[in-house]
């Protein structure tokens, strides 16, 4: 305990805060952080590996870590869960066949004990397609409600695309994530 | 003489430190051993108390709720386990340490197995809201009927992007021009050929055979997963290929095209013609070649040489331009 509350100390000066990105492939986490960032997002490869931008927010920094989601690199995103503080996992609102797929990944990865401690965002992306899902209703396929009484959850629809939305609710996750960490380390 | 029983004392001291040291020995080992067994022994009731638990189960299958709560009290229990074997890993023998993981893994499994096998899954789809068309002519009305949770569930239909679906043997075309079109689908086709002319945001290709695929410019991204012996025409910003095998794909993509767990699949650029799809192009910023239909990221294959799985199509094998505008006539193009 020694050592953890230590660097917790450090952690509360430095008011860092460590933000992880995960989803299925193609849901939009590259664009959307790109688009926090307010970089052109219109030539992005698919993520072989990850990113990580640092923002400034308001007094925070924002490590924000986006994971690629392609099946194969699904098993090393293990490899970024110590010391996060905030997850966000990415859907894609208009692929309505991988749903199944993505509620199967999210439980997987909430059953992860190092991650136990995070806030977990949900963004319900490519809402400006039309016949995609409102949050409402991917918070019903995903089940959210029957999540554990101790995680901090949230679910916002965004649109990385049209960005009009998008700003939105990346203004959102901030304040909400700062909240969170406001609270657990004041 | 001082100096006589400052010795004396230090020596009756030390006698007394060493007489101590063998029993300080002596019990450190014994007491480890102790714990050992005794959380062995500890570990082993938790065990049967759970099984016992599971076998319980099966005579609560005909009381949901109860059984739900059930499940979920053996669960814990099973948590408690395997942080009694965490909490002792440290002096416990590896090999306890792994059959006690072990154990308590295979509990999990057993416990998974029951709740499939006596809680029906919910699964996730959309209600047909109820019609409310209450008859008329019925007097008294009708007492509320209590919710059953388990039922609708499971025989709610999936709300279905627009798209084509489970056909053998056609040509489908979809026009979209001008007109604002979202997510489109395209799948479970056999030996068909898909035309789609005009722009879409998003488009979903899944389990095709021998099909021909030719699109329009797609604004969003292109998810393909399981083709087999087709032939893809699309220009789209993103493009992910998943499970295709022996297919070929004409493409125009802003960024690299991804393939996973395909082989034998090979590229070329895009060949796509109807009247104003240059138009259409421009409109999706898809009016310049890119070069990127060669860039291809093989997630399979995370190494410096050529993937095995992907390979260029030889400009002697390529169809020339498509034309879709007219029907007969693209037929004989490929």
């Amino acid at each position: 305990m020694g050592l953890l509350s230590i660097i917790r100390k450090i952690k509360r000066k430095e008011k860092e805060m460590r933000i992880l990105m995960v989803g299925l492939d193609n849901s939009g986490k590259t664009t959307i952080v790109l688009k926090i960032n307010g970089e052109d997002t219109s030539v992005i490869s698919p993520t072989l590996g990850f990113n990580i931008k640092t923002i400034a927010y308001q007094k925070y920094t924002l490590n924000i870590w986006d994971v690629g989601g392609q099946k194969t690199i699904r098993s090393y995103w293990r490899n970024y869960f110590e010391q996060t503080d905030g997850l966000v996992w990415v859907v894609d609102s208009s692929d309505l066949r991988r749903l199944d797929d993505c509620k199967l990944e999210l439980d997987n990865l909430l059953k992860e004990e190092r991650l136990s401690g995070a806030s977990l965002l949900i963004l319900a992306n490519k809402q400006d397609i039309k016949g995609a899902l409102t949050p409402e209703e991917i918070a019903k396929v995903l089940n959210l409600e029957a999540m554990d009484k101790s995680r901090h959850w949230q679910i916002v629809g965004c649109s990385a695309y049209t960005g009009g939305d998008g700003l939105v609710s990346v203004k959102l996750i901030l304040d909400f994530e700062a909240a969170r960490y406001w609270i657990t380390w004041r | 003489m001082e100096d006589e029983t400052e010795k004396q004392k230090k020596h009756l001291a030390m006698v007394e430190r060493l007489s101590k040291r063998p029993q300080s020995r002596s019990t450190k080992p014994e007491s480890s051993t102790e714990s050992t067994s005794s959380v062995l022994s500890h570990f082993s009731q938790l065990k049967t108390s759970i099984e016992f638990q599971l076998q319980q189960s099966q005579s609560l299958s005909s009381d949901p709720p109860n059984l739900k709560l059930h499940c979920q009290n053996i669960s814990e229990s099973i948590s408690d386990l395997e942080k009694l074997v965490a909490q002792n890993s440290y002096l416990l023998p590896s090999y306890d340490v792994r059959t006690s993981l072990k154990i308590v893994s295979d509990l999990r499994q057993s416990l998974q197995n029951l709740t499939n096998q006596l809680i029906p899954k919910t699964r996730f789809s959309f209600k047909n809201k109820p019609t409310k068309k209450v008859p008329k002519d019925t007097a008294i009305p009708q007492p509320k009927q209590p919710p059953q949770p388990s039922i609708p569930d499971t025989r709610l239909a999936t709300r279905e992007s627009p798209g084509f679906r489970n056909k053998v043997g056609e040509v489908l075309v979809a026009e979209f021009r001008g007109s604002e079109v979202g997510e489109f689908a395209v799948s479970d086709l056999d030996s068909c050929e898909v035309r789609i002319i005009g722009s879409v945001r998003a488009l979903f290709v899944h389990r095709l055979k021998n099909c021909r695929v030719y699109v329009g410019p797609v604004t969003g991204s292109v998810l393909i997963e399981e083709a087999e012996g087709c032939v893809f025409v699309m220009a789209s910003h993103q493009i992910r290929i998943h499970s295709a095998r022996k297919s070929d794909f004409y493409l125009r993509v802003r960024s690299k095209p991804i393939i996973e767990d395909s082989n034998g699949v090979r590229f070329a650029p895009y060949c796509l013609s109807y009247p104003g799809i240059e138009e259409d192009l421009r409109g999706a910023g898809l009016d310049t070649e890119t070069g990127n239909w060669e860039n291809v990221d093989d997630f399979r294959w995370l190494r410096a040489v050529q993937s095995p799985n992907w390979s260029v199509l030889p400009e002697s094998e390529r169809v020339g331009i498509v034309d879709v505008s007219n029907l007969k006539n693209a037929d004989e193009e490929i």
